[in-house]
């Protein structure tokens, strides 16, 4: 994909500022769930109320980079590979700001979980966020790259954050049989995990379209017969 | 080429061959024709005259004999045309030949002639007629034909030297531009091969020419242009292997952009800390390789302003690395400006800045607090439970505490600050290490039976002595030790170890207390640092005891190291040098 060039020059940097834009908001995403859970492990609401005004500017990129698609599909008329390229960095956008959303969430969270005494240390918590980032990170750089393995190895990674959840659900079904003051903050910090749980969802939406647009092969659903 | 060469040569010189015989053949070929035609004119000519025809029968008889002598065709015809006599045809039928323009030209001259394509014969025919005056009248004219033969094969035979001096000619110029194509190619040959090895970058020598001409100049010239050129490479390379040296070597992270914004150089440092190899970031823009939003946003600010930009910036996984990043601009080429990031880590300055700001805030807090406390009770007492000596003697009892706290506090600082500033005299001398031990725990003995804390001294007793100055020495096994007992919960135990390392003892102390979290080991050592900071003042703790030991340490030449695991316990390692520090 990188190899080859297309004859108009404006056009090729049209899509050099898509993907460019799209690793952007994947950074930005990703900055937002490294500060989340640095507002939950260091007790800092200041930084989680950080966290909810900067999703201005991932919603801002996001309408931003859809609109330029969408004038990309109605000016270039692109086809094949690029056709594919672009539609799956509109749901890439969509992916993003989602998992925007859910970083939002979880720093609320983290603010009602401050006014608290910390139910317990946060152990795995932080390994999580420390993997979805890298989703992020390496869903990303399987699209700019076309790189198969990559996507691959984020669905690999699904799984582990899946049974990390899991994990979770379960030490925090505990606490909440000790005492059941501790249910508040337990629920608050299962919710949390859940919404990790979710950002690993989206992360691996964005391999499966990556998948997608390199191979024309739908991954999405076992059943799923979509073909290019 | 070469091939080429010879045929332009052969090509030129038939050129120059066909074109000359052709300007010959038109010169010569009318000439050598007039010339002989005018030759058998003149002979026909005087035999006519020779013939009379006033004996006509006479003339009849030998006519043949003429003919014979003369070599042509006789033909008699009188006045009015008709042919009365001739020399190979019968005369009954003939035409009237008065007007052939042999004859009309005779007429009106006395000679004529005319050369005209016989169709009896297929040959050219000359035609010479004499008109045979008699007095004023004309009697008849005498005719005679030769056919043109010798004429036609004379020609011929000039032609065939002709064509034969041509073949040679051509033969001669195809061997000459052999030589000559050969002799200008192979040089031309050479430096061809030459400059195509050049081209692949095959190691060249130099060109070799036994000419003198000008393909030897030119050879010399290429030469020269080659020598030139690899001065200039070698130059350039060693220019820039000059320049990656030092952008690699110096302590600094350094990223050059091209003008499309993506990555020209990345010093390793940087590939280090972003755990890449150099090779991946290279044609990446900024924003691919280092995934970081406050990079991008100077740069695109730097962008609009093309002003050179500094920024304190977090890199790194976890944002650990704190590097003072500064854009500006290369000026190059037109059209080739580049951009330059420098990266000057400043992690460790930042740490130092948070150390020492830390040191003010605690040293003045620790102070505060036993201050406060003394404070708050001598005001008490003024105010009047110096009356009431039960109160009196608590308060008193508290304010001594407080006061000695205070010293305490005092008293560390300043032998940690003579410490760090080398006032400090050390007395080398060598002491038993268990000896020393044993002494300490006395020391502290009922303060752990007071937790019923077993304290387990198993240090080897043939464990040779090391250089150390015997005071400052049980004052860091006095607050190692203590540290332990603090916090050690009841029931619990702490085991003194040692061992020999080569010429290093290493002595360890474990207890089965709190332990510290992985991520504040680092920190203990520094000063008022500690854990739990509540729990720590409450065991009245100045919050520089290990910060002592990690100094007494380096100046006994050893060093502190601490691997804990919260809820199982600590061990402090101490390694003493046997020798004693090394001396400067």
């Amino acid at each position: 994909m990188e190899e080859k060039r297309h004859t108009s020059l404006h056009y090729e940097k049209e899509l050099q500022t898509i993907k460019d834009g799209l690793i952007y908001l994947g950074v930005l995403t990703e900055a937002a769930i490294g500060k989340a859970m640095k507002s939950l492990s260091g007790r800092d609401t200041e930084l989680a109320h950080q966290v909810v005004r900067e999703d201005d500017e991932i919603d801002r990129l996001d309408t931003d980079l859809e609109e330029r698609c969408i004038k990309i599909l109605a000016l270039r008329q692109p086809a094949a590979i690029d056709l594919r390229f672009i539609t799956t960095a509109i749901k890439i956008t969509g992916h993003l700001e989602r998992i925007g959303d859910m970083a939002v969430n979880i720093a609320e969270k983290v603010m009602r979980l401050n006014e608290e005494p910390q139910l317990k240390p946060y152990i795995d918590l932080p390994r999580m966020s420390e993997l979805v980032g890298n989703m992020i990170r390496d869903s990303l750089d399987s699209f700019i790259n076309s790189d198969l393995e990559k996507a691959e190895q984020v669905r690999r990674l699904e799984q582990v954050i899946d049974d990390l959840n899991e994990q979770i659900f379960r030490e925090l079904l505990t606490f909440m049989m000790e005492d059941s003051k501790n249910i508040h903050r337990a629920l608050l910090v299962m919710q949390i995990s859940k919404n990790m749980e979710r950002i690993a969802d989206h992360a691996k939406g964005i391999a499966d379209m990556v998948t997608y647009m390199v191979t024309g092969n739908c991954v999405r659903h076992q059943s799923c017969g979509m073909t290019t | 080429m070469k091939r080429n060469l010879f045929l332009k040569i052969l090509f030129s010189y038939l050129v120059i061959i066909s074109v000359s015989f052709f300007i010959l053949h038109l010169l010569v070929k009318d000439r050598i024709s007039g010339i002989m035609t005018a030759g058998i004119e003149q002979e026909l000519m005087h035999y006519a005259e020779l013939v009379d025809l006033n004996a006509p029968q006479a003339m009849s008889a030998h006519l043949q004999r003429i003919s014979k002598i003369s070599k042509s065709r006789v033909t008699l015809v009188n006045e009015r045309g008709v042919v009365f006599a001739d020399s190979e045809k019968a005369i009954a039928g003939l035409e009237n030949h008065l007007f052939r323009p042999e004859i009309q030209e005779a007429r009106l001259r006395g000679k004529g002639k005319a050369v005209r394509y016989s169709s009896s014969l297929g040959v050219n025919m000359l035609y010479v007629a004499v008109a045979i005056q008699d007095g004023k009248n004309s009697r008849g004219y005498v005719r005679l034909a030769r056919p043109l033969h010798d004429v036609q094969s004379a020609v011929d035979q000039v032609y065939q030297s002709i064509f034969l001096a041509m073949l040679i000619g051509a033969l001669v110029s195809l061997a000459v531009a052999l030589f000559f194509s050969h002799r200008l190619a192979a040089p031309i040959r050479m430096m061809e091969e030459f400059t195509q090895r050049l081209r692949r970058g095959q190691p060249v020598g130099s060109i070799m020419l036994r000419t003198s001409d000008e393909t030897r100049t030119l050879a010399d010239n290429i030469n020269y242009l080659v020598e030139e050129l690899r001065d200039k490479i070698r130059l350039a390379n060693e220019e820039k292997s000059k320049l990656m040296t030092a952008l690699t070597s110096i302590n600094e992270g350094v990223v050059i952009l091209n003008r499309d914004e993506r990555i020209e150089f990345l010093s390793p440092l940087l590939a280090g800390i972003l755990s890449g190899q150099y090779e991946d970031f290279l044609g990446k823009t900024l924003l691919e390789a280092f995934r970081n939003a406050e990079l991008q946003k100077a740069f695109q600010s730097f962008k609009q302003t093309r002003q050179s930009i500094l920024r304190e910036i977090a890199l790194g996984a976890a944002e650990t690395v704190i590097m003072n990043v500064s854009l500006s601009e290369v000026q190059g080429l037109p059209g080739e400006e580049k951009v330059m990031i420098v990266f000057h880590d400043v992690t460790r300055l930042k740490k130092l800045e948070r150390v020492r700001t830390d040191f003010v805030a605690n040293v003045t807090h620790e102070i505060r607090t036993p201050l406060t406390a003394v404070i708050g009770y001598l005001e008490t007492l003024q105010a009047g439970a110096l009356e009431n000596p039960g109160d009196a003697k608590r308060f008193t009892d508290i304010m001594l505490k407080q006061a000695r706290r205070l010293h305490r506090l005092v008293e560390d600082l300043m032998i940690l600050s003579r410490i760090e500033l080398g006032e400090v005299v050390f007395r080398f001398e060598a002491v038993f290490l268990p000896e020393a031990m044993d002494s300490v725990i006395s020391l502290l003995d009922a303060k752990a039976a007071a937790k019923t804390i077993a304290m387990q001294n198993r240090l080897p007793q043939n464990l040779r002595p090391i250089k150390a100055d015997r005071d400052r020495l049980s004052q860091i096994l006095v607050n190692v030790l203590d540290n332990a007992v603090k916090f050690t919960p009841e029931g619990g135990r702490i085991t003194m170890e040692a061992e020999e390392r080569g010429d290093q003892v290493v002595l360890k102390i474990s207890d089965t207390g709190i332990g510290i979290p992985v991520e504040e080991v680092q920190r203990l050592g520094e000063r008022f640092y500690r854990v739990d900071k509540a729990r720590s003042r409450e065991l009245g703790g100045t919050g520089l005891g290990l910060s002592i030991v990690k100094h007494l340490m380096l100046a006994h030449g050893g060093r502190m190291e601490i691997e804990s695991r919260p809820g199982r316990g600590t061990t402090v390692s101490l390694c003493f040098p046997l020798n004693g520090p090394v001396k400067a």
